[in-house]
């Protein structure tokens, strides 16, 4: 679609300014390939695990590696121009020199939702400190039971200030900032927890991925978790189907209704309980069991083998995950169901916990596929394109909103920016006015 | 500082969205229901046309409009959604005739995306919910329960992600909708679902139909007892049911609207993206649809709403052009064309681009804008206050009053001008060469000032002079009768009408005189204890020759007394305080609602609503119009009756919506008005101003007044050189003939008096014009104008080539004198230091403008600035250059002189999507945005680090609730220099919805006062629909909802003026401020537009 004719449209009231930025933004997404004008400058001496730009400016990445380092940098404003390409040094970089850096690996670094203050990280050396990030000094720090996989706050969170925690441990942790003291314990998983997500609908609902292969979510203000995804449960036949003929009474109708009812509520995930949103519809159902007792004993698994990644879409409606079996899903979130979405098949890394990325529209998701990340229409499950750039596997994919660009770092210690094609041939012409004449007249 | 920002509305929206039929005031009203994005009209159906019941405004976008009626209603009601996710369900209160609110609520969610393609709002034929598809993959249902209240709302999965229409099938047990889609590979096809209200789910409905027509994007639900749906596409209209299938070619075309005109269903209009208008007919036997029929009628604005009202009246609102009210006749007209357009409702939007020039060169601005869209493209000029159009002028000094005479009783026209000066009075009159020319008037005294004169009835006029009342014969012209004044006393001031003669001599006498057939009576004499100072008994009563009220104005008491006719006792004394005495007080009634207004000698206005049988006032209000002495006079213009009040700031005062308006008159200074109907100047005044008489026209009497120029094209861009007197735009023509969408594009130029088009510049084929600005060089003392361009080429996805054309005019033709090929389309141009700054795709270029040897001259590239996504609006000032970017906000770039070189000073990094940016002072920088807001940035230069001085602080935020296309400095008004409005800067922008609207930027102590004042207001002012203000007013987009600061509605705040007295006083109470005061301080915001 043509930008020219997109904004002349928009001028004159053809097309609704929210679906000409959609516009906008889907076609420079569909452009995306490894950045031939931005740069960043990668300080780690290790794997890159994890990265995250902050939610506000969409301008720090903050970045985390194997070498114990973390790194911020300015995506916006590059510290150096050589010649078209803007380069990004980090702006600070927390390393082993630092005293109070962590022992081994950072898995995870994230910035706290609503400023860029302070930024939390995740270690191998059992250890989530939350820092100050004028001054880098630790804050807070908090003693996990094992090594931490994942950490991961609320961005809805407008009442609470807790950090999800996944280690080696079976529990899940929730670390309060604002105490310093852990708030929770989470029980279900029978392994140890890689990824930990929390919802884009509710602030109090999280979902975590454990290496038992399940899927829960929790509403933190309640005990036991409310839903475990169980991969045989799909959306197919969720409504009754099309009735060729309305000889078919509407009794048959209504049955087959109940029949798939209770279907539901002996997965234990009857959607009456669903605290998400608006969504929730007080069913007529009575339990006798606690509803977080009967999921603690579901076992049902979303992945054959461990969950390695987890990634709820933008409008909270569908849960992305990632497993060990090399298999990406997607969920239904209302409905708890598989959607059955057949994503290309994919080899995905068993080891570490991997770090998925969608774009707003929910259209794309970027998946990292050992060295290279593929996006995949989410819906159609077709790989769109396959970003080739890193020489090792990549570990996390960050998609910047604000400026459609994707960040992607790996094991070679690289982190890739890669973004919509900018013609740089225009400005190399004009650059030089002593040029000019040369074509000009 | 340019910090504290007042915003205000000019010229309402205009651009029709939705509109509705039904019976909403009462159930034997016919009602039209017209939604203007932020406004709800509501109409009556009359023998005469439409007349306008209501205007409001919303405090919302409306998303959906529609009437339904509950079990058991005898009258519809009216169901609105909001863009911001709000609902109400409005029903009319015929008492006090406004509009009550049943209920309202909130429909977001936290999760959902929101649609792509607009919100949809349907409601059950059978009342039992109302739909709503607001999010991607979501139904809400608003339930009824069995009393036609609203139950609580729940969201049903719609697994269909691309929706591009939902309707409700008539006829259904269940409530039933039938959705149009899009799958994953852009086929369309229809499902239908049953609302299962007890489940809260969907069951797959009764049929569905797959690979439609690719353009298929529109569905009628038709009513029973035919049932099913009509899906109108591109080429193919189809009827589907359950056991019915029908389909018919269509000629290519993209319908915009439809209205239905039967209640049966069995015909429809469609309206299509180039304004034709078909009849779509439904044959059917046996409640069997046999056959579908399409018939064209004729061509209509581009509809974008189609109402079809009664009697083949049918209403048509327009996004692109003007609204209109239309007759389908039953025959043709010579051109095949049933369609007879009966009236035109003006409409701005969209406003893609203005200018403001001062054509007439009276100190004031007009707007002309880029109007409308496709064929309904125009220039219109806006202009501020009520034009007078001069007939004619004689040179006269020291006019002291005015009045027009007929020569006899029954003669429509007035014959005779009265002109009365200090020493002598002299009447014209228009002889047969249609000139005026001194007469006479033999019974008249003319040897003295003349102090009133009328006719009256039995063919007789009236004079009255400081010494007597004189009755004289208008076929004779010889004097009847005369009343002298009792020895001693003068007359000072004295009134008349046609049977009634009122006068006040010195010494507070009152006389009251009535004319007989040659007589004239001494009735009644009263001592007052002042002097008076001014007399009116202007009939308002029912007999048009006879008051039975008289209004006195006082001296010494400072009061305006009534006084009942003919016995002259007293019935109402109101003082009216201060110390300025009355000089003029009028008896007069606008829209059957009396009023007494009186005229201070400082230039301020009283007015009472008057109770005519008890002679009671009440409402009192004060209005400051100048600053000298008024003098009222009433006429009359389109039958309707105005008064015009003369001073140094001459207003005509008039009545909309029962709500008394001001209007400035675009002249400086008149002393005198008189209405002067002859036959050779119909409907004319005759006006005393700086030493001149003139007789002119007067405009429509309303606030701002448009001038409408079709082009038949659409004009995009547009700008003036003053230098060579002429407009130049940058126009496009669509090819509608070929089923292809071609267009060809112009630059072309106009007169800037008459707005022909004078010469053009045929553009290259696929070469679009982007933007076109007047400015010279350095070095050089020509002007140019100076358009850029941009190839869009159909496989590309941004241009990457364009071209700067220089043009000037040579004999009122374009003549081209230089080009320069570009990388990219230039999306913006400024004058920028003698030379000319572009910006081209992602990066902002400067030029210099050089001379060759041989003469010529041509556009040099000097530097650059890259880094954007794409700059697509600049403003420059000194040195310094605004960039508004497609998607990150506000940037700041300066030029190094001694470098030659632009570099990045500070930037917003809040992601905005920009529309438009301008510059309000050097550290103030105003932005509109992709979501309908307003912000302002400031400049940071004394921050303490390099990342302070580099970030631009965001430091206003404002929901304009408005997509804003251009700002530009300016103003609509006459500026005076020595009011204090005349000091504050402002900047006029216009939008896609055709609203003009102002914002100042105000002093911080009256900015402070006026915060207050609003947050007073919103406790008082309740929203239509109990919606909040201070919601719909806070800056809100994809990433945050913030409330408003440092930008104040002055819609809301000027809305204090309508007020009644007791809301005043519960204001003034909050405030601590006197109602007079405040209403003072809100009156003179209100001479900023």
């Amino acid at each position: 679609m043509d930008t020219w004719k997109n904004i002349r449209d928009r001028e004159s009231g053809k097309s609704r300014p929210l679906s000409f930025a959609n516009r906008i933004k889907s076609n420079r997404i569909s452009q995306l390939e490894l950045s031939n004008h931005k740069e960043l400058i990668s300080p780690h001496k290790g794997a890159i695990n994890s990265i995250q730009i902050d939610f506000t400016e969409g301008r720090y990445l903050l970045s985390s590696a194997s070498d114990a380092s973390v790194a911020v940098y300015d995506v916006q404003r590059p510290s150096q121009c050589d010649g078209f390409i803007s380069k990004h040094t980090c702006l600070f970089v927390v390393d082993k020199q630092h005293e109070l850096a962590h022992k081994f690996a950072v898995s995870s670094a994230i910035w706290y939702p609503i400023d860029t203050g302070l930024f939390i990280t995740g270690s191998y050396d059992h250890h989530v400190n939350v820092w100050d990030t004028n001054t880098t000094q630790v804050v807070v720090n908090f003693k996990m039971p094992g090594k931490v996989y994942k950490t991961a706050m609320s961005t809805l969170s407008t009442s609470h200030m807790l950090i999800a925690a996944g280690t080696e441990d079976v529990q899940v942790r929730l670390c309060d900032i604002a105490s310093g003291a852990f708030a929770h314990t989470l029980s279900g998983h029978r392994d140890g927890v890689m990824t930990v997500e929390w919802s884009a609908s509710s602030e109090w609902v999280l979902i975590t991925g454990g290496c038992d292969g399940a899927i829960r979510f929790w509403d933190i203000r309640r005990a036991g978790c409310f839903q475990v995804l169980n991969q045989s449960r799909t959306q197919l036949g969720r409504r009754p189907p099309l009735l060729k003929r309305s000889v078919i009474t509407k009794e048959s109708n209504t049955k087959m209704r109940a029949a798939q009812k209770k279907f539901v509520n002996g997965s234990g995930s009857g959607s009456g309980q669903l605290p998400i949103g608006r969504l929730s519809s007080k069913g007529p159902m009575k339990q006798k069991l606690h509803p977080g007792m009967i999921s603690t004993q579901d076992r049902a698994t979303a992945h054959y083998g461990a969950v390695t990644g987890l990634k709820v879409t933008e409008d909270g409606m569908h849960l992305l995950s990632a497993g060990s079996d090399s298999r990406l899903r997607l969920w239904d979130v209302e409905s708890g169901c598989d959607t059955l979405v057949n994503y290309e098949t994919v080899r995905l890394q068993t080891s570490k916990p991997i770090q998925l990325a969608t774009t707003q529209d929910s259209t794309l998701v970027f998946v990292p596929c050992m060295r290279v990340v593929k996006a995949f229409d989410m819906w159609s499950g077709n790989a769109n394109t396959i970003l080739r750039g890193h020489y090792e596997s990549v570990n996390s994919c960050w998609f910047n909103q604000h400026d459609q660009e994707l960040y992607t770092g790996g094991n070679d210690r690289q982190i890739l920016v890669w973004s919509p094609a900018r013609l740089i041939a225009d400005e190399m012409n004009e650059g030089d006015p002593d040029d000019q004449d040369n074509w000009s007249s | 500082m340019s910090t504290w920002n007042y915003v205000v509305t000019a010229h309402k929206p205009t651009n029709v969205t939705h509109s509705c039929v039904g019976n909403f005031t009462s159930p034997q009203d016919l009602n039209l229901i017209v939604a203007k994005c932020t406004r709800i009209e509501i109409h009556l159906l009359t023998a005469h046309g439409l007349q306008s019941i209501l205007d409001v405004p919303l405090y919302g976008r409306i998303a959906t409009l529609e009437l339904f009626r509950p079990h058991g209603e005898a009258q519809d009601f009216l169901f609105i959604a909001t863009e911001r996710y709000k609902f109400c369900v409005l029903q009319w209160d015929t008492e006090t005739s406004e509009l009550v609110t049943r209920s309202m609520g909130d429909v977001s969610d936290r999760i959902g995306r929101p649609t792509d393609n607009g919100q949809i709002g349907i409601i059950d034929p059978d009342c039992r919910l109302i739909g709503l598809h607001l999010y991607d993959g979501l139904f809400k249902v608003i339930p009824f329960d069995n009393k036609g209240q609203l139950k609580e709302a729940f969201n049903i999965r719609l697994e269909e992600l691309q929706v591009l229409d939902i309707k409700f099938l008539y006829g259904c047990p269940k409530p039933t909708i039938v959705v149009l889609y899009q799958d994953n590979k852009d086929a369309r096809h229809v499902k239908t679902y049953e609302v299962a209200l007890k489940d809260k789910d969907f069951v797959e409905g009764p049929w569905s139909h797959n690979n439609l027509d690719n353009g298929a994007d529109l569905l009628i639900p038709v009513p029973s007892p035919l049932c099913g749906v009509l899906i109108i596409g591109e080429e193919t209209i189809v009827y589907c049911s359950a056991d019915g299938f029908k389909a018919i070619p269509i000629r290519p075309s993209i319908t915009k609207a439809y209205g239905r005109v039967d209640p049966d269903g069995s015909r429809y209009l469609l309206g299509d993206h180039t304004g034709s208008l078909s009849l779509l007919v439904i044959t059917h036997e046996k409640e069997k649809v046999t056959a579908l029929k399409i018939e064209p009628l004729g061509e209509t604005s581009i509809a974008s709403t189609i109402s079809y009202l009664d009697n083949a009246f049918v209403y048509i609102g327009s996004s692109y052009g003007d609204s209109q009210l239309i007759k389908l006749n039953l025959q043709p007209d010579a051109k095949g064309c049933y369609v007879e357009v009966l009236e035109r409702y003006v409409n701005l939007g969209p406003i893609v681009d203005f200018c403001v020039v001062d054509l007439e060169r009276q100190g004031q601005g007009q707007v002309v804008t880029c109007s409308g869209a496709y064929k309904d493209g125009s220039l219109r000029v806006v202009r501020n206050g009520i034009g007078i159009n001069e007939q004619a002028s004689v040179e006269l000094q020291g006019i002291k009053g005015m009045w027009s005479l007929r020569s006899s009783t029954d003669d429509p026209f007035d014959t005779f001008l009265v002109v009365s000066f200090i020493s002598e009075t002299r009447i014209l009159a228009m002889n047969l060469e249609d000139e005026l020319e001194e007469t006479e008037i033999e019974g008249f005294c003319s040897q003295v000032q003349t102090l009133f004169c009328h006719d009256a009835i039995h063919n007789q006029l009236v004079q009255v002079t400081s010494n007597s009342a004189r009755l004289v014969s208008s076929t004779t012209r010889e004097l009847l009768n005369e009343w002298n004044a009792p020895s001693g006393f003068s007359v000072n001031v004295a009134t008349a009408n046609a049977t009634q003669v009122l006068l006040a001599t010195g010494g507070g006498h009152l006389v009251y005189l009535e004319i007989g057939e040659g007589v004239l009576q001494e009735v009644k004499h009263a001592q007052l204890e002042y002097e008076i100072s001014c007399l009116d008994i202007n009939p308002i009563g029912e007999n048009p020759n006879q008051s039975h009220l008289a209004a006195v104005g006082m001296w010494t008491d400072i009061s305006v007394r009534l006084f009942s006719l003919p016995d002259l006792n007293l019935i109402t004394k109101e003082h009216l305080g201060g110390e300025i005495i009355p000089r003029s007080v009028l008896l007069c009634a606008f829209e059957g609602i009396s009023y007494l207004l009186c005229a201070l000698g400082d230039g301020h206005l009283l007015n009472f609503m008057l109770n005519t049988s008890t002679g009671e006032l009440t409402d009192r209000k004060k209005v400051s119009l100048g600053t000298q002495p008024i003098t009222l006079r009433t006429f009359s213009s389109k039958n309707t009756t105005h008064v015009f009040a003369a001073s140094d700031r001459p207003t005509v005062i008039y009545s909309s919506n029962k709500k008394l308006l001001y209007s400035n008159v675009n002249l400086k200074e008149v002393s005198h008005m008189c209405p002067f109907n002859s036959a050779a100047f119909p409907d004319s005044l005759a006006i005393a101003k700086e030493g001149e008489l003139t007789i002119g026209t007067i405009d429509d009497i309303q606030k701002l007044h448009i001038r409408s120029i079709p082009l038949g094209e659409h004009a995009r861009r547009i700008c003036h050189q003053e230098q060579t007197r002429t407009f130049a735009i940058c126009s496009l023509k669509y090819n509608s003939a070929s089923a292809e969408e071609s267009e060809m594009h112009f630059v072309r130029l106009l007169d800037d008096q008459t707005f022909d088009f004078i010469s053009v510049y045929s553009l290259d084929t696929y070469e679009y014009g982007c933007f076109i600005i007047s400015c010279s060089f350095s070095d050089d003392n020509n002007v140019y104008y100076c358009v850029g361009t941009a190839y869009v080429l159909p496989e590309e996805n941004e241009p990457t080539k364009g071209r700067i054309l220089v043009f000037s005019v040579e004999e009122g033709k374009l003549q081209l004198i230089a080009e320069k090929e570009t990388k990219g389309a230039v999306y913006c141009l400024n004058a920028f230091n003698g030379k000319l700054l572009a910006a081209i795709n992602q990066k902002i270029q400067l030029y210099k403008w050089v001379l060759r040897e041989d003469g010529t001259h041509e556009l040099q590239s000097e530097c650059g600035h890259h880094g954007h996504i794409l700059a697509l609006y600049v403003q420059t000032r000194g040195d310094f250059i605004v960039v508004g970017d497609l998607m990150k906000s506000i940037s700041l770039l300066m030029y190094k002189h001694e470098e030659g070189a632009i570099e990045e000073r500070a930037r917003d990094y809040n992601a905005n999507w920009m529309s438009a940016v301008e510059i309000l002072d050097d550290d103030i920088y105003l932005g509109a945005e992709n979501s309908f807001n307003l912000f302002t940035v400031r400049k940071n230069s004394e921050g303490a680090t390099d990342e302070e001085r580099g970030r631009l602080e965001v430091a206003g935020e404002y929901h304009l609730g408005e997509f804003v296309n251009r700002f530009r400095h300016g103003s609509l008004v006459m500026r005076l220099p020595d009011s204090e409005v005349g000091q504050i800067p402002t900047v006029i922008f216009g939008t896609i919805n055709g609203v003009i609207g102002v914002i100042a930027s105000l002093p911080h102590e009256q900015y402070v006062f006026l915060e207050k004042l609003q947050s007073s207001l919103r406790k008082v002012i309740k929203g239509v629909g109990g919606l909040s203000h201070e919601q719909w007013r806070s800056f809100n987009n994809e990433k945050k909802t913030v409330e408003a600061r440092n930008f104040l509605d002055g819609d809301l705040i000027e809305s204090f003026l309508d007020l009644n007295r007791n809301k005043m006083d519960e204001i003034s109470k909050a405030m601590d401020v006197s109602v007079e005061e405040l209403a003072k301080r809100v009156e003179e915001l209100t001479r900023l537009h």
